[in-house]
């Protein structure tokens, strides 16, 4: 018995309990650190989740390449194939220890927080993009608020349908993200009592799934006036089946992102209105940002980190892009 | 030695010898040091977890899709319970672990009693589970208490701690898998269910057990997740199942039930984690590392498949020729 209670004694001398509060100023020491040792060999890591998602292939991902060969530097692109955001903390946490000049890291979900803080403390710059971090010791953030896009379309389908009529929505249930915009859309439909909310709906960003969805709603509510959507899939799956149900442009439609199938769709009167992300600015300037922390382009004092300061801006809210039938064409010819 | 090749797991021990060594070679700076290693070792730990469960599953014949979805559920339920019920930490767990128990209870009594076919319900229970998930986490929970997250950030030894209740598992099952005559009658099930039958095993109580068993083995790896979190995400454990299948194959199970070590399955999941820590520093895409762990997955059973039956043959020559010798002798006696 003694043994076990001695065993049992220096087993928990060796234990470790986690620290109720972290974060130092070391990060922005050691970000001045390196950037004084003049490093040669830079690279800087993009962390994602849904990596093959086309959106992030074909905005964020190809910005971000070119920005690497714009400034003759190494780029990586890393995380994993599906939404899975404990992979993409595995994939940060794996990362640090091979201490990348910079971080370019998607904000899919607060619960990154403590790995963000970790790369900070480990001295590496670091910016979160798309969504933001707020609770973590991020350098910088840039992109877009949610809530913003659901306030956007839902003013825009209160005009659309004369505030009054059924409307669903639709995304991926349960990403922070998405739970905003949809809180934002929910928050301007409350200035209309006539405007009656018949669903709210996971298509899994699915576009098969989001045209089961709209298909079921439409026969159940065949007065239904108007559907949003949250994720790059939901408006293709959408407006497939209203055009299959031979409702194109009575039921109206507002969704996200503007690849170049949404924009045919707007461009067909299926879709009426896409709020756009501008993506392409979120990688190039964060990247850019990371870059200039590391050469620290533009010094404010003497010491910045002594002086608590990071030499890039805190926050960019890039704004949306609100694409309809007027202007879907400057859209259509730049892709 | 021969024998020992045709082990899975002395192979696979072996490749993950090489595999380290070759990595090492390669990166020297970054893969052979202890932070690397403890960081591997601890991002495989949820699924080897998981992995356990599922081998023994896979010994008796059956597997269990929705185990990815118990774990989401489970952290999320003990979130819920704690972030806003109040409810004390222990309870609080003790609630989640016994309704992922239930929800195994569900899918093995369905399965061995009402023979439901085991991919048709596990895959239902799988949606099911998720969307309950999704009820109680929503866009996810954060801000659990302390003694919580300790459970998972505490380390040991510099190590931390979902590492050694890891270890802690798979000691457990291995010495119950190999030495309880309760557990080894999972193995007379796999090898042939009729006979273990008729010899007196209640086998679908077996089964039942083993659905209950991985359950709440997933239900643990979803708790401890949350707890190294800090965070109950409703996304947590998608794609999990098909890991920890493949793991416990790589490991040395068959879909066909009757054969695979625990072992086995800790020894998969860390090829897994190795290949996958070798793939980020090599600064591999994510477009390649679900091709590059399938192509080894069809590799390891391959040549598993061809071990096999040139061993097979050899054995078929060897009686043959030996019947032979004593055919003829008898022959020649008489």
């Amino acid at each position: 018995m003694k043994k076990i209670t001695l065993a049992f004694l220096l087993l928990a001398t060796a234990c470790e309990l986690p620290p109720r509060q972290a974060q130092t100023n070391a990060a922005l020491r050691t970000a001045e650190a390196t950037a004084a040792e003049g490093r040669t060999d830079e690279e800087y890591v993009m962390i994602t989740t849904a990596v093959t998602m086309p959106m992030y292939v074909n905005h964020d991902q190809a910005t971000f390449r070119r920005w690497g060969q714009a400034r003759g530097v190494r780029v990586s692109i890393l995380g994993p194939a599906e939404w899975d955001v404990p992979a993409q903390i595995n994939t940060i946490e794996e990362v640090i220890g091979t201490r990348p000049a910079g971080l370019l890291i998607n904000g899919t979900d607060p619960a990154i927080a403590p790995v963000i803080n970790k790369a900070v403390a480990a001295g590496i710059p670091t910016v979160v993009y798309d969504s933001d971090i707020p609770n973590s010791n991020r350098h910088a953030f840039l992109g877009t608020d949610w809530y913003e896009i659901g306030k956007m379309q839902g003013e825009e389908m209160a005009r659309l349908i004369n505030g009054k009529g059924k409307v669903a929505y639709m995304g991926i249930l349960g990403l922070t993200n998405m739970e905003d915009g949809f809180r934002g859309l929910l928050d301007v439909f409350k200035k209309y009592p006539r405007i009656e909310v018949v669903g709210k709906y996971d298509d899994k960003a699915n576009v098969e799934e989001a045209a089961r969805i709209t298909s079921d709603l439409l026969a159940a509510h065949p007065d239904l006036a108007g559907l949003c959507g949250f994720d790059s899939n939901s408006g293709p799956g959408m407006a497939l089946a209203v055009r299959e149900a031979g409702k194109a442009g009575k039921v109206k439609i507002t969704t996200v992102d503007w690849e170049p199938e949404h924009l045919q769709l707007v461009r067909d009167g299926v879709i009426q209105m896409l709020a756009g992300q501008k993506r392409e600015l979120f990688t190039w300037y964060g990247a850019q940002f990371l870059y200039d922390m590391v050469h620290q382009t533009n010094k404010l004092s003497a010491n910045d980190a002594k002086a608590g300061l990071t030499n890039v801006p805190y926050e960019i809210n890039t704004g949306l892009i609100r694409i309809t039938k007027d202007n879907v064409n400057e859209f259509l010819i730049r892709k | 030695m021969a024998k020992l090749l045709q082990d899975r797991v002395y192979t696979l021990a072996l490749t993950i010898v090489l595999v380290g060594i070759g990595a090492a070679v390669i990166f020297p700076q970054t893969f052979p040091t202890f932070g690397n290693m403890s960081q591997v070792v601890l991002n495989l730990s949820i699924d080897s977890i998981v992995a356990v469960g599922m081998m023994l599953l896979l010994v008796t014949g059956v597997f269990d899709l929705s185990v990815g979805s118990v774990v989401a559920f489970s952290g999320g339920l003990a979130a819920y319970l704690m972030f806003f019920l109040n409810w004390p930490v222990p309870l609080a767990i003790l609630s989640a672990l016994g309704a992922s128990t239930l929800i195994g209870a569900v899918n093995g009594y369905l399965i061995a009693y009402q023979g439901i076919n085991p991919m048709i319900q596990t895959l239902a229970m799988m949606g099911i589970v998720r969307g309950g998930a999704l009820m109680v986490s929503g866009s996810g929970i954060q801000n659990l208490p302390y003694w919580f997250g300790a459970i998972g950030q505490s380390r040991l030894l510099g190590v931390q701690m979902p590492v050694w209740y890891m270890l802690l598992v798979v000691a457990v099952f291995s010495f119950l898998m190999d030495k309880s005559v309760f557990f080894r009658r999972y193995y007379y099930i796999g090898g042939n269910e009729r006979a273990a039958d008729l010899s007196g095993i209640r086998v679908k109580r077996m089964k039942m057990y083993g659905f209950m068993l991985t359950s709440t083995l997933a239900g643990i790896a979803g708790i401890l997740l949350a707890s190294r979190l800090g965070a109950a995400l409703s996304t947590s454990g998608r794609g999990l199942e098909l890991r920890v299948i493949t793991a416990a194959i790589l490991g040395g199970a068959s879909l066909t039930g009757g054969q695979g070590r625990i072992i086995g399955a800790l020894l998969g999941a860390v090829f897994m984690g190795l290949v996958s820590n070798i793939m980020i520093l090599a600064r591999v895409s994510g477009y390649w590392q679900e091709i590059i762990l399938g192509l080894i997955l069809i590799t390891a059973v391959w040549t598993d498949l061809l071990v096999q039956r040139r061993s097979s043959i050899k054995r078929s020559n060897h009686g043959g020729s030996k019947n032979m010798e004593q055919g003829t002798k008898k022959v020649t006696s008489v």
